[in-house]
Order: C-alpha cells, then sequence, then structure tokens
C-alpha cells in the first residue's frame, strides 16, 4: 500500500468536510430550516468540526470501498457513499425518536436539507478527489 | 478510481491504524449527530445546530 494514497484520502475528506460544513451552515442560514442559536463564530465552529468529521469518514470509506463501488467515474461514487452514510445515520435517528420521541423529535424540512447536503459533500468530495488524482495521478 | 486501496496489500500496520481511525471518527460522529450527552459531557448544546442541519433527530 502507498502510504501516500491513506494520508491524502484523509486529507480530501477532512478538507471536503470542512467546506462542507460552510455549506452547510450557509445552506441553513438562507433557508432557515434549521436553528441558529449561536455567534458566528461558535457556529463556524461546529459546522466545521462536524463537517470535518463526517468528511473525514467519507474519505477514509471511500478509499476502502472506492474501487467496488458500482460506477465507473468517482463523483456519483462519492456521492453513493456519502447518502448511504447519511442514511445509515438517520436510521439510527428515526429508531431513537420511535423509542423516545420527546427526545429525538423528527422534522422532514431538515431531514430534506440533510438529504441534499449528504448529496452536496459526496460532490465536494468526487470533485476534490478527480482534481487529486489529475493532479498526482 | 486511482487512489483507492487494494485490501489485499495493505500493511497490517495500516490496517489497524486505518480500522482504529474509522472506529473513533464513526463512533465521534454518532455521538456528535445524536447529541449524546451521556457519554460526551456538552456535545448536545455544543453541536445542536449542526445536528438539526443535517436532518438528524432533535428536541
Amino acid at each position: 500500500m502507498d502510504d501516500s494514497h491513506l494520508k491524502n484520502g484523509i486529507l480530501v475528506g477532512f478538507i471536503s468536510g470542512v467546506l462542507w460544513g460552510w455549506v452547510s451552515l450557509l445552506s441553513n442560514y438562507i433557508t432557515g430550516i434549521g436553528p441558529i442559536e449561536q455567534g458566528f463564530f461558535r457556529e463556524l465552529l461546529q459546522y466545521s468540526i462536524g463537517g470535518a468529521i463526517f468528511g473525514m469518514i467519507i474519505g477514509c470509506l471511500f478509499l476502502l470501498v472506492g474501487s467496488r463501488m458500482p460506477f465507473k467515474k468517482i463523483l456519483p461514487n462519492a456521492v453513493v457513499l456519502s447518502v448511504f452514510f447519511w442514511l445509515a445515520l438517520r436510521l439510527g435517528g428515526q429508531i431513537l425518536s420511535h423509542e423516545n420521541y420527546a427526545r429525538y423529535v423528527t422534522d422532514s424540512a431538515e431531514t430534506i436539507q440533510g438529504f441534499v447536503l449528504a448529496v452536496v459533500l459526496g460532490c465536494i468530495l468526487g470533485a476534490f478527489w478527480k482534481t487529486e488524482n489529475n493532479e498526482n495521478g | 478510481m486511482n487512489k483507492t486501496f487494494n485490501l489485499s496489500t495493505i500493511a497490517l500496520k495500516d490496517a489497524l491504524w486505518l480500522t482504529a481511525g474509522l472506529i473513533l471518527a464513526v463512533s465521534s460522529i454518532i455521538i456528535v449527530s445524536y447529541g449524546a450527552d451521556s457519554i460526551v459531557m456538552g456535545v448536545h448544546d455544543t453541536f445542536h445546530d449542526f445536528r438539526h442541519a443535517i436532518g438528524m433527530p432533535c428536541h
């Protein structure tokens, strides 16, 4: 295994995730679907950290299973992986909501926004992955 | 699809690091996504708006 592949994959995931976090914050600000209860820098920080974690996971998973994905092109594969992981998390949330609805309230508008954002993360990751490949591979 | 692993050629040390990292990252996103204050105190409030924005259930 080329060690640089692992580092590049995690780095691409990290950068894509942070960027995705900012896009999510902007999207939430524009649509007003989710709450914005904290100051700008605290919002930016939580979206950046949350996005970075999410992005790194998708980046690592893409490294591992990217070659086994159904499509030939990188972008649709990244979108599928991102949406699949988001769906898995959302399904877990649905189970928690079923168990304790007062604590885990579901909201259709937020769910749709989350789904669209998962697609956006896949697009960002796919675009960065392609760029990185073209430059170095 | 150049930059992906062939799983059969991963060195044991790298595989262990990758597995440990993935477990840590997935655990982190689960704690963040569900606001599991019982595991990490204060995570619910810290990531409250992010959780709503990505469509995860919250109060």
